[in-house]
């Protein structure tokens, strides 16, 4: 009897201080697959796209000057169950890359949710277009991004590649993919210049 | 004398992988100035220290086939108190030294949401069970343990090769003395298993020297391939992290299969879990010869009581977690059996012990 009476007390305490009172649900979780950088009106808008099975990919522009900023504007604003542990691909537009790359990537590689295998590419504005238009292209463009490495493996398309480059003092520039979209989507390598990028 | 006895090989496998698992939790505790082959050397001069605090223990088991709790209870009967508190407490603060990383880390990098003190208090709660069955039945699940931890590391290792950049990071040797003292200091906190071994060897059998120099061996090829994969896959990408080991599980992938986390996850819960239940094992031999429900029991709500405050007090919590007083504490515990080689000739101690009416 009192083995039983200990079993129930263990089996109460453990619901009870499980935490699962403060977690969050699957099902009411908003969970980001990507996130986009553009330039709007000489703001830089971050927008975050949340995962569903719709056609149009439905993401939340959050203008903040940077992913830190966003990320709270984003949680304690525009999408509560926020979780971006999920976090696939990260899309710069290109004329960002020197204000937003190595600051935004720094942040991210300081948090501990992020997977640091996460593509990031870079991307011209008719890409960012397409990409709010269509669901798919996501997809596309990771594996894009794993045939330009398969074919020149000095190409960084990863946070963990692209940082250690900013990190390294042996490296002066370095490569990363662009996306650019006419008509199709087709991907190159792109030099950064890190003082540039500074 | 204790008539269940096990193999001594299959005691020294399952310490050895008590051993891998301050790996599996290191947080900056490595300098970020030393280099890969630096953090080598110093692994080689911690690991020599560990073997250094074996010998008292081994020397003991050699001669008298029992372990120094045993030996201490016979040869020396009033000191029977301080020995037990002395150890007690060692072991509770070992286990702290474990836990408390281990339910930070599920915190903070697998499950945000969780209570800390909760993981704490099912793991606790299934060491009570398994120290309660006994070490032969813990050795037993360290051969299981030992496959398993193999298909997570060749799944960690295999997924982070592609990722491998001899570009940026080199093989060169820098670091300076503060460096070495830092790194070496850390690589001795696995002489941990050496007070395990003097505690609980006595059930062991078929004893031979080249076990304990094996285990560690492997224990410093394990730390020396997570160190080489930390350094030329994660760079300096893993100096910003917390718990870079997990890091590095998370970013291996293998094709399209990612997702190793979870497998390392389960490989340190185990660990931890077969650490704190042989530290069960151990604190209650310390104070009684057999194996008692009650004194597992009290021990476990000590070393859980000892993990709330943890938790919560940011003081105790550091206190815990120093690696240089952990190192102080394991090298004295270690030590303490010295004090049994040197009194009384090997052939009287053998005798004395063998005619000894122990149950």
């Amino acid at each position: 009897m009192r083995a039983k009476l200990c079993v129930i007390l263990i089996c109460l305490s453990s619901v009870l201080l499980s935490g699962c009172q403060t977690s969050r649900k699957i099902e009411t979780a908003s969970i980001i697959e990507n996130v986009s950088i553009s330039a709007e009106d000489s703001r830089v808008c971050y927008t975050f796209y949340i995962l569903s099975s719709d056609d149009k990919p439905k993401g939340i522009r959050i203008p903040a000057d940077s992913f830190g900023e966003a990320r709270k504007l984003a949680e304690s604003e525009y999408i509560p169950n926020l979780s971006l542990s999920k976090l696939e691909l990260l899309l710069i537009e290109d004329s960002l890359s020197d204000r937003a790359l190595e600051s935004d990537i720094e942040y991210i590689s300081t948090q501990p949710s992020f997977s640091p295998s996460a593509y990031v590419a870079l991307c011209d504005r008719n890409t960012l277009e397409a990409f709010s238009r269509t669901a798919g292209g996501q997809r596309l463009i990771e594996e894009q991004l794993t045939l330009l490495k398969k074919n020149d493996p000095s190409v960084c398309v990863n946070y963990l590649s692209v940082f250690n480059r900013f990190a390294s003092s042996k490296t002066k520039d370095f490569t990363v993919g662009y996306v650019t979209c006419d008509g199709e989507m087709k991907i190159s390598a792109k030099k950064i210049e890190k003082t540039k990028a500074r | 004398m204790n008539k269940l006895r096990f193999s001594s090989k299959r005691f020294l496998l399952t310490l050895m992988l008590c051993a891998c698992s301050v790996i599996l939790l290191q947080n900056k505790d490595l300098s970020p100035n030393a280099s890969f082959s630096f953090n080598i050397i110093c692994m080689l001069c911690g690991l020599s220290v560990c073997f250094l605090l074996f010998v008292p223990s081994l020397i003991i088991k050699r001669r008298t086939g029992l372990d120094f709790l045993t030996v201490a209870r016979v040869k020396t009967p009033s000191l029977r108190l301080p020995t037990a508190v002395f150890y007690s407490l060692y072991l509770i603060f070992t286990a702290e030294f474990f836990l408390l990383p281990y339910t930070d880390m599920f915190a903070k990098k697998y499950y945000s949401g969780v209570t800390p003190c909760a993981v704490a208090l099912l793991l606790v709660l299934t060491c009570v069970y398994a120290a309660v069955k006994g070490v032969n039945v813990i050795t037993r699940f360290g051969i299981f343990l030992f496959g398993f931890a193999f298909v997570t590391n060749a799944l960690m290792f295999g997924g982070s090769l592609g990722s491998l950049d001899f570009s940026l990071y080199g093989f060169e040797l820098s670091g300076g003395s503060g460096d070495f003292w830092r790194d070496s200091l850390y690589f001795v906190t696995p002489a941990f298993i050496a007070v395990l071994y003097a505690c609980l060897s006595g059930a062991t059998e078929n004893f031979r020297l080249r076990q304990p120099v094996f285990a560690l061996i492997f224990t410093g090829v394990k730390f020396a391939l997570v160190l080489f994969f930390i350094f030329f896959s994660l760079g300096d990408y893993a100096g910003k992290q917390e718990y870079p080991t997990f890091t590095l599980s998370r970013a291996a992938r293998l094709g399209s299969f990612g997702g190793i986390e979870s497998f390392y996850l389960a490989l340190a819960t185990m660990s931890v879990f077969m650490i704190i239940s042989l530290i069960l094992c151990a604190a209650t031999k310390s104070v009684k010869r057999e194996s008692d429900v009650k004194y597992v029991a009290v021990f476990a709500a000590i070393i859980f009581s000892a993990h709330i405050c943890g938790t919560y007090i940011d003081s105790v919590k550091e206190i815990f977690t120093s690696t240089g007083l952990f190192v102080i504490l394991t090298a004295a515990a270690a030590l303490v059996p010295l004090g049994y080689v040197f009194t009384g000739r090997k052939s009287n101690a053998r005798k004395a012990l063998r005619n000894t009416d122990m149950p």
